[in-house]
């Protein structure tokens, strides 16, 4: 992680600009201070100061002295922060320094401090860890920070859209494997639109019928079996190897009642659930949140 | 000499105190950003980053508009607490197609940079119309309207694509010819989405680490 700092002739121009400045400066607060006498009194004061309001005159004596040496701190201080730090063109200066390595370095400090409890998490099992309050409620906290902003900071789910999280039902499986891979990968389900092959009749038909699936003989029950069954399976209990939903139960992700379920029917559905990587959730957080999540 | 006697032949020359001026105001400029204007690892744009879509440029514009970047700004500084919130700080290569950039200078709300894929689109047009919906305790305001105008209306953008050709974007005339048709049907909020979905995700992978 190098710095973007201006190589070539760039670099010479910082340079040469930058002491020629600190070389002029120099200059000025030194002859202001320590200018030989004569050229002061002599030439300056006599000759060819301007009077004004016939008393009012230039001066020409020197500034206070601890403004003198407010200046020389000054001086001593950009001299020293241009050897140390990088400043002078593509100088980088003698402490090395950069934004990035100051990452780096604090990104080794943060994981030296953190790898022993991520050590002890990777190696306790799910059950202790969900028996373990003080990193369920750290799992809690990650949970909130991650995932609340779509599940609901309770997990029940929101808006008709995003699955409730603490209930039985786990559309892509709710073992800790299939929960982390939802995680990792994350997911795409895709409903499609039934209504124009289906037609207006048929799509109510299978509507009514998945809200009365126990009745066998119900007109939609021959429409279900040869278009929805290849992924809900012929008794309604879903798939979740394809996150296709068991339309058995009484869970509908994106309602329940007749008008949801023609909607669905009609436009499609196309759930999506957003991949975490490592950089998002680590090794042990991932544990963490399996665990608070897996029953 | 002394800077006392050349203070006066400076003081009482008017030409030679302008130029005096004008000499001493300028280096910093000439020390900061000239050599910073020439330098080329700056306008390179990082292994991902494109010139924005027609969609997409339309919803930077709607970002713009609504004014989006007076409570997020778009810059993760390299500092252990942004990258572990928001993700791989920001690189200068991934801004070389902002004109102009949308940085920001205030977090009212958290920084958008890396918002990029984070969410959904179904959450993101959900949050735009009402965030309280998914985010009770969100002080963000709601857009309902990006729902209900067009993302066509929103600026003639053949003209935009075309003038940001001008300034170097690597447009091909496909992209501008179909910019029109691209944005048909779509609502602002579309387009908004659009863009922040693609916002950050311009870095190298190698580097996001």
């Amino acid at each position: 992680m190098v710095a973007d700092l201006p190589t070539g002739f760039w670099s010479g121009w910082v340079i040469v600009l930058t002491c020629v400045s600190l070389a002029t400066l120099v200059w000025i607060v030194l002859s202001v201070y320590f200018a030989p006498p004569d050229s002061k009194s002599t030439h300056g004061e006599i000759d060819h100061d301007p009077v004004w309001d016939t008393d009012l005159r230039e001066g020409t004596s020197a500034p206070p002295l601890w403004w003198f040496w407010m200046l020389l701190g000054a001086l001593v201080f950009s001299l020293g922060y241009l050897m140390l730090y990088p400043g002078l063109g593509s100088f980088e200066g003698l402490l090395n320094w950069s934004q990035g390595k100051r990452l780096v370095s604090s990104y080794e400090n943060y994981e030296e401090s953190f790898d022993a409890r991520r050590a002890e998490i990777a190696a306790t099992s799910l059950s202790e860890l969900q028996g373990n309050t003080a990193l369920m409620e750290t799992a809690d906290r990650i949970f909130r920070r991650e995932c609340s902003a779509c599940h609901g900071a309770d997990g029940r789910g929101q808006a008709a859209l995003f699955p409730n999280l603490l209930d039985v039902d786990w559309q892509w499986g709710g073992s800790p494997e299939q929960i982390e891979q939802t995680l990792r990968g994350g997911r795409n389900a895709s409903m499609p639109a039934w209504e124009a092959s289906l037609g207006e009749e048929k799509t109510r038909d299978v509507a009514n019928y998945l809200l009365n699936f126990s009745d066998r003989g119900h007109a939609g029950r021959t429409v279900y079996e040869q278009n929805c069954a290849a992924c809900h399976g012929v008794d309604g209990t879903g798939n979740v190897f394809l996150g296709a939903p068991n339309l058995a139960d009484n869970t509908w992700l994106y309602g329940g009642d007749i008008d949801s379920i023609l909607a669905t029917l009609r436009q499609g559905r196309a759930g999506k659930m957003p991949a975490f990587d490592e950089q998002r959730l680590d090794a042990a957080q991932l544990k963490l949140i399996i665990a608070k999540l897996a029953r | 000499m002394s800077a006392l006697s050349l203070h006066k032949k400076i003081e009482e020359n008017t030409g030679l105190l302008i130029f005096g001026i004008l000499l001493v105001s300028a280096i910093g400029g000439l020390v900061q950003i000239l050599p910073v204007l020439n330098q080329k690892s700056l306008e390179e744009p990082t292994v991902n980053t494109k010139p924005y879509s027609a969609i997409e440029l339309t919803g930077r514009d709607i970002y713009m508009r609504e004014g989006c970047s007076v409570c997020h700004s778009q810059q993760i500084r390299p500092l252990i607490a942004e990258v572990e919130r928001y993700g791989p700080y920001s690189r200068a290569g991934e801004f070389v197609y902002d004109r102009p950039f949308m940085w920001g200078s205030k977090r009212t709300g958290p920084d958008l940079h890396r918002i990029g894929g984070k969410y959904t689109d179904d959450w993101h047009r959900i949050h735009l119309i009402d965030p309280r919906t998914v985010v009770p305790e969100s002080i963000m305001p709601g857009y309902p309207w990006l729902a209900e105008r067009a993302a066509s209306e929103t600026g003639n953008i053949v003209a935009k694509m075309t003038a940001l050709r001008k300034l170097g974007h690597p447009y091909t005339d496909a992209q501008i010819a179909a910019a029109e048709s691209d944005l048909e049907g779509l609502m602002e909020i579309d387009a908004l989405t659009a863009y922040l979905q693609i916002l950050g995700t311009g870095l190298d992978e190698e580097i996001a680490r």
